[in-house]
């Protein structure tokens, strides 16, 4: 049962907001996690290399104690999970080889009450606003099915992530965001959005992420596929207004005015 | 069969695999291979994500990289009955195979290409993608060549092993995953660069290959670098 596995993560993220009555939020990420994997909790920390991360949310007491736990002490599976961009996984924390690797974190995470640790960087491509972490009180092992589900989650995290900066009303053109929260999932994910998200970085002058996130606020606003007006991008079809924010830019990048060419 | 070349490719392959490893590099080189080794006038590497579709992962050149993307959006083709029956696939002549995959038998023929061979990449009991090798001339493959190029899909299959660190668990999935970030990675790095220079997509891609070997980093570090504005490419021609 491998087809459709983005889209059946993403109703079940979209299923825990509908419960909350809000808008889909990295939490929904998170409850949906703890409700679909052997897992008691989990929690996402905004993470960056220039600026101190901080925790974003966590299910329940546990997981919010052991995110707070790695910023503070600065090691732990979420750290090296940033750091080397790779997920780590830890079924069991209490054997000699964690204890080795994150001397302080290991003792104080069996105190807190953990004992397994999954930890998965969100990413696409350069792109790494973070890490979703999952923690369990007893060791546990996921199956392959699971870590795809989960590996499905922190991508369900990342695109939350990105969407909740289409709320700043500058990311818009016109239009303004649309009101659906539609999540649209990485399934469908194709070269030409990876190669216009980084012509983006040149013609708009600004960094990897915003270039993602005006990327598909243009697909939102205009209502088109994201693959679609990614190909225009890269055939030259479609220039992207420059940045709508009136704040001046340092670096504003080569691009003029008007979205549509040629 | 050209046995000094073929030696010459098994050295170099197994010299990247235990050296400084970079994926897209290696996959890259591999299907570069294909096309001087096995007759092919192209080749593609195309990986399964964990929603089960294929991702291009490498490519010989960009008509291929565009081809084998048909494939995948029209949801038929030699390349994906491949994995999905996990057997190879060998079309002589695609001409005949009008009604097969009416879509991309035209589109291979847009593209200049009349003979078409899939082979499984296989891992354990997993089908994990497929290597694809394309002729401009339809004709019969050798038979003596088939074997030697499932050694080449099983080479690439091994090559993914290669992206485990000392510091994590490995699991094939998550294997697969940063397998496919890298090339995510690259896609964002040939982009910026091919807007910066004016350049097209094939050439962005080969002015950052050259760069990486040229000053031995590892490609998709290089990528990572430059999209950070980390890495300005000083002296890059293209």
């Amino acid at each position: 049962m491998n087809a459709g596995r983005s889209a059946r993560i993403t109703l079940l993220v979209a299923e825990q907001a509908a419960r909350r009555g809000a808008r889909v939020g990295v939490v929904d990420v998170c409850t949906a996690a703890v409700a679909a994997l052997p897992v008691g909790g989990a929690g996402v920390s905004a993470m960056s290399d220039t600026t101190a991360c901080h925790p974003l949310c966590s299910t329940d007491v546990v997981s919010e104690q052991m995110e707070e736990l790695q910023l503070t002490l600065g090691e732990g599976p979420c750290i090296d999970a940033f750091a080397f961009r790779l997920a780590v996984l830890t079924p069991d924390l209490r054997t000699d080889e964690v204890r080795a690797r994150w001397p302080v974190f290991a003792i104080s995470a069996i105190e807190a009450g953990a004992a397994a640790v999954f930890a998965l960087p969100l990413q696409i491509g350069a792109i790494s606003p973070g890490v979703l972490a999952l923690y369990a009180d007893a060791p546990v092992e996921l199956d392959a099915e699971e870590l795809a589900d989960a590996l499905a989650f922190a991508d369900a995290a990342t695109l939350v992530l990105l969407d909740s900066r289409l709320e700043e009303p500058d990311a818009f053109p016109a239009e303004g965001p649309p009101r659906d929260g539609h999540v649209e999932d990485l399934g469908g994910y194709r070269a030409e959005i990876d190669q216009a998200t980084g012509m983006l970085t040149v013609q708009l002058g600004v960094g990897i992420e915003e270039a993602l996130v005006r990327l598909r606020a243009y697909a939102y606003a205009y209502g088109r596929r994201l693959a679609d007006v990614a190909a225009d991008v890269v055939a030259h079809r479609l220039r992207l207004p420059p940045d709508p924010d009136p704040d001046p830019d340092p670096d504003p990048g080569p691009g003029e005015g008007g979205a549509e060419e040629g | 069969m050209d046995e000094q070349l073929l030696a010459r490719t098994f050295v170099e392959l197994a010299d990247n695999l235990v050296a400084d490893f970079d994926l897209i590099d290696f996959l890259r080189l591999l299907t570069d291979r294909c096309v001087s080794m096995l007759d092919a006038s192209a080749a593609g590497v195309l990986l399964a994500d964990r929603n089960g579709e294929l991702r291009v992962m490498a490519a010989s050149d960009e008509q291929v990289r565009l081809l084998e993307l048909f494939q995948l959006q029209s949801d038929e083709g030699p390349c994906l009955e491949c994995f999905r029956t996990g057997a190879p696939v060998t079309v002589p002549d695609l001409r005949t195979q009008a009604d097969r995959w009416p879509h991309f038998a035209e589109a291979a023929r847009l593209c200049g290409f009349g003979a078409v061979q899939a082979l499984p990449m296989r891992l354990r009991n997993e089908v994990v993608g497929a290597l694809n090798l394309f002729r401009a001339a339809p004709g019969p493959f050798d038979p003596a060549a088939t074997p030697l190029a499932q050694a080449l899909a099983d080479v690439a299959t091994i090559s993914l092993l290669q992206q485990r660190s000392a510091h994590r668990s490995t699991v094939l999935n998550e294997q697969l995953q940063t397998a496919l970030n890298s090339r995510v990675l690259i896609e964002q790095a040939k982009g910026k660069l091919a807007e910066r220079q004016g350049v097209d997509m094939e050439q962005a891609f080969t002015a950052l290959r050259d760069y990486a070997r040229a000053h031995n980093r590892r490609l998709a570090d290089l990528a990572h670098a430059f999209i950070e504005g980390a890495e300005p490419l000083p002296g890059l021609n293209t």
